[in-house]
């Protein structure tokens, strides 16, 4: 064999080394990637309901507008949320898949749930009516207006927001 | 050709074929190193996951926005209830709620209370401390420090500055876990 053709054999069997070996750095990427799909999907679930929690409180189904004086950040209109709540069939998947949402008054605090009926003398608003697991939560400010003696007045309340997300890896999807 | 030359021809020959195949090894050697380089990177990206942090700043910031807005259940002649921000202007003016109480003490009783229940260091939770300052903008304070837990070298603190009846205030608010 003359040397030229040796140097091409070379050169052969070097891109196929090559080849075969990047061909299988993929294909363990690849295994790697989709071995961690549903991981990656609860991950984005989390990445949203962070984000959801971080603005919600200044959306319009939320937030207090100046119904309260003037413009206020962070601040929740407590009766919204409760027609909200009724209305919240209208709104199923609006904020993204099984994304459930529930208002925790810190201070003053309590469990009493809230419904139509004992509003607002409760402390927790769910509004899809089904329990948080793994959530983010954010401050925010409750407020509502409050009767005293026949005078309206704004009642603001420190709560919480805590937004929940759907858990790929507990599906069988 | 002179059967010396032949040899040392030979030797030369020999000597840069050598020298080649040396220099081949040393090249592919480099590049296997490189792709294993490449590779510890790439590896090294993709198994690091980013970890929640404990405190996120935007919690600290919304505490803050939130708690300044809380309806207190000391009120003036012009207000029944008076809100945190305007509390505060009233504890720099010395004022006495309706009930007879003193506003300041109203205020720091209040902003206790709120901070304990929203800022719970008890037991094996995270969060190791806090600390919360209300100063007028000369740098007085308006009420004293409140404080609980241990200063760690973790923490995230806010500040908010605001004017609610012509004066400047600023609220400090760290938390340390």
């Amino acid at each position: 064999m003359k040397r030229a053709q040796l140097k091409i054999q070379q050169m052969v069997f070097m891109l196929l080394a090559v080849t075969l070996f990047f061909v299988l750095v993929g294909m363990l990427v690849l295994a790697l990637r989709f071995s961690g799909l549903k991981e990656s999907a609860t991950e984005l679930e989390e990445k949203n309901a962070m984000l959801l929690v971080t603005r919600i409180a200044n959306s319009p189904e939320f937030s207090c507008g100046n119904a309260f004086g003037k413009s206020r950040t962070n601040c929740i209109d407590a009766d919204k949320i409760m027609m909200l709540k009724k209305n919240i069939d209208k709104y199923d998947n609006f904020w993204g898949r099984e994304t459930n949402m529930e208002i925790r008054k810190i201070y003053p605090e309590g469990n009493l749930v809230c419904t139509i009926g004992n509003y607002p003398n409760c402390n927790l608003i769910n509004l899809q009516s089904e329990e948080i697991h793994i959530e983010h939560s954010n401050f925010i400010s409750l407020c509502r207006k409050d009767l005293i003696n026949g005078e309206v007045y704004d009642k603001c309340e420190l709560a919480k927001i805590m937004v929940s997300y759907k858990d790929w890896s507990e599906t069988n999807e | 050709m002179s059967k010396k030359a032949q040899d040392q021809k030979s030797k030369i020959s020999s000597a840069i074929q050598n020298k080649s195949a040396q220099e081949e090894l040393i090249g592919f050697a480099l590049i296997v190193i490189l792709v294993a380089i490449i590779g510890l990177i790439f590896l090294g990206f993709s198994l690091r996951n980013p970890q929640k942090e404990i405190v996120e700043s935007y919690e600290v910031e919304s505490f803050i926005q939130a708690f300044l807005q809380y309806t207190t259940d000391c009120g003036n002649y012009r207000e029944a209830y008076l809100g945190i921000q305007k509390l505060i202007s009233e504890c720099v003016d010395n004022g006495i709620c309706l009930d007879g109480r003193n506003s300041c003490d109203v205020l720091n009783s209040t902003l206790t209370e709120m901070i304990e229940e929203s800022w719970k260091i008890d037991g094996d939770r995270p969060i190791q401390g806090y600390k919360l300052e209300i100063a007028l903008e000369n740098g007085t304070e308006v009420i004293p420090l409140i404080a609980k837990g241990n200063s760690t070298k973790n923490s995230r603190g806010v500040s908010q500055p605001f004017t609610p009846l012509g004066e400047s205030y600023e609220v400090y608010f760290t938390v340390y876990y």
